[in-house]
């Protein structure tokens, strides 16, 4: 139930923010160049070619991969290299993160 | 081939023939040049960074002897059954098909840093605006009496993947039955900490089903090592009774070994093996000695850019360089190769250079679905890479996580297989 809650909530922020009704911040300062240079971290594990073990996170949406990355921060979710990774971004970092990830094709 | 390759590759040939009369050596464009030397995880993902993101601005040449890489992470894993052989080997192919990236199966002999130039086997030179040596480790092969590259098919160090891997997984398991496996670990600093002791486990997986009287004895000229108290408990969960673990101060250090009697004489002891693994001291390749940009065994690097302190024209990446804090290992190389390929961009074509930023994680396998891993991520201080944040799998941790750690490391294992290849 949680989950179905989470992502109708994703999918509302998501068409709100396409639709420029509401400036979602944990977007702010998002700099494509840079995400695009940091996300070669990211790319030593996931990868489109497989699902196996470690998640595709190419074309999420963009607030999603943020809140995730925040959770991993936050530890709030588990796995010790993601919070070891998200762990040292900052709020710029991550938004970069997470628009250029976006913006890879599924 | 495409066709800028093919005029570069005619450029090589033609240099090959009238190298002293014609110095200067085109490659077929006026674009500034990259050459990278070794197609492991530094160089091939390098190459393939710096070809991508400068969408075709620079011209990169990979210069590497195998037409098929075989990864030495996972090497274990195919040793210990986990994995076919074709399973870990990897073709260059997509790195020109995808990037342009002009492939040369050569060996890079020697490097003239004044000229820009790197000498190959065939006699060829090509000439470079920023070289990246990723030449990852030679074999010290005088560091132990007795030993030798004739030792090597005797007393396999294996520590390279390919062939002699193969060696050694049929000498596990053709071994007598209650025969003696012996194991030499290198001395710090060498490629892949905890290899060593993933290795003694694999074999001890083999063991237990096919041979469960047989000993392991691990001569060590260390008192530790990586993720020892992970290894030691998996050993007595998984091989009671199987692995001895023999310290440096216990043994007395290790005298000579011989591999027509199969004996490696310690202080303590003389042990006599069916079956002998035996890593010597290792240092970095030596196309990076011949740069002159090494301080003894191994190349210092300014950790902001992983250009080697002796010459800003040449990087240097992975088992071959002074990662300080950074382990040698293919995720490390292959972190620095991305803080390389974006400083050279920076310095070639004006692109952006952000701040350098490294992690790692080494996976490593104890027994079936008992993954562990250890990570760090870390930051380029003046002098030094060091450590901003680590963690390590934990013992009494269930075997769920377990299962999935392994699990993670398959995913990586794609991963970086892809980062590198694709």
């Amino acid at each position: 139930m949680v989950k179905i809650v989470f992502k109708f909530f994703i999918i509302i922020s998501c068409y709100l923010i396409f639709r420029g009704l509401v400036a979602e911040p944990l977007l702010d300062g998002a700099d494509f160049d840079y995400g695009e240079y940091l996300s070669g971290q990211c790319l030593t594990c996931h990868q489109n070619s497989s699902d196996e073990g470690i998640p595709a996170i190419n074309g999420a949406e963009a607030i999603y991969i943020a809140k995730k990355l925040i959770l991993y921060k936050n530890k709030e979710l588990e796995n010790e290299v993601m919070q070891l990774v998200a762990g040292a971004l900052d709020q710029e970092q991550i938004a970069s993160l997470a628009i250029y990830f976006n913006s890879l094709e599924k | 081939m495409n066709n800028l390759s093919r005029r570069s590759f005619v450029s090589f040939a033609l240099a090959s023939t009238s190298l002293l009369a014609m110095p200067a050596i085109s490659t077929g464009s006026a674009r500034p040049k990259v050459v990278v030397v070794g197609g492991g995880a530094g160089g091939a993902t390098a190459a393939r960074y710096i070809a991508k993101d400068s969408k075709g601005a620079i011209d990169v040449t990979l210069i590497e002897a195998s037409k098929h890489y075989y990864t030495c992470f996972y090497s274990n894993l195919y040793l210990g059954g986990f994995r076919d052989y074709d399973s870990i080997g990897h073709s260059y192919d997509n790195l020109s098909a995808n990037h342009g990236v002009n492939v040369v199966h050569d060996w890079a002999i020697s490097v003239d840093p004044s000229a820009r130039k790197v000498r190959l086997g065939s006699g060829a030179t090509v000439s470079y605006d920023r070289l990246v040596l990723s030449p990852g480790i030679d074999i010290k092969y005088d560091s132990i009496d007795g030993y030798s590259v004739e030792a090597q098919t005797k007393m396999p160090h294996a520590w390279k993947s390919g062939t002699q891997v193969k060696v050694l997984r049929d000498q596990v398991l053709n071994m007598p039955k209650g025969g003696t496996f012996a194991m030499v670990p290198p001395p710090n600093p060498y490629r892949c900490p905890p290899g060593p002791y993933e290795r003694i486990s694999m074999v001890a997986h083999i063991l237990k089903e096919k041979n469960p009287t047989a000993k392991i004895v691990v001569i060590d000229p260390k008192n530790k090592f990586s993720k020892q108290g992970l290894f030691m408990a998996g050993w007595e969960k998984h091989y009671p009774g199987m692995v001895e673990w023999i310290d440096n101060d216990t043994h007395g250090g290790i005298k000579n070994v011989n591999p027509e009697t199969m004996e490696i004489e310690t202080d303590l002891d003389t042990f006599k093996a069916d079956v002998a693994c035996v890593v010597p001291a290792q240092r970095a390749g030596a196309i990076a000695m011949n740069a002159g940009v090494t301080d003894g065994d191994w190349s210092p690097i300014v950790p902001a850019s992983m250009q080697t302190k002796a010459d800003g024209n040449i990087y240097v990446l992975g088992d071959a360089s002074v990662a300080s804090a950074m382990p040698k290992s293919g995720f490390s190389a292959n972190s620095q190769a991305k803080v390389a390929a974006n400083h050279i961009r920076g310095e070639l074509t004006d692109s952006r250079v952000f701040p350098a930023k490294f992690s790692n994680t080494c996976w490593s396998l104890v027994a079936t679905n008992d993954g562990i891993k250890v990570g760090a991520n870390y930051k380029a201080g003046e002098e030094k890479i060091e450590v901003v944040d680590k963690f390590v799998s934990k013992t009494d941790e269930g075997n769920a996580k377990r299962k999935k750690t392994y699990e993670e490391s398959i995913g990586w294992y794609n991963g970086i297989t892809t980062d590198m290849f694709s």
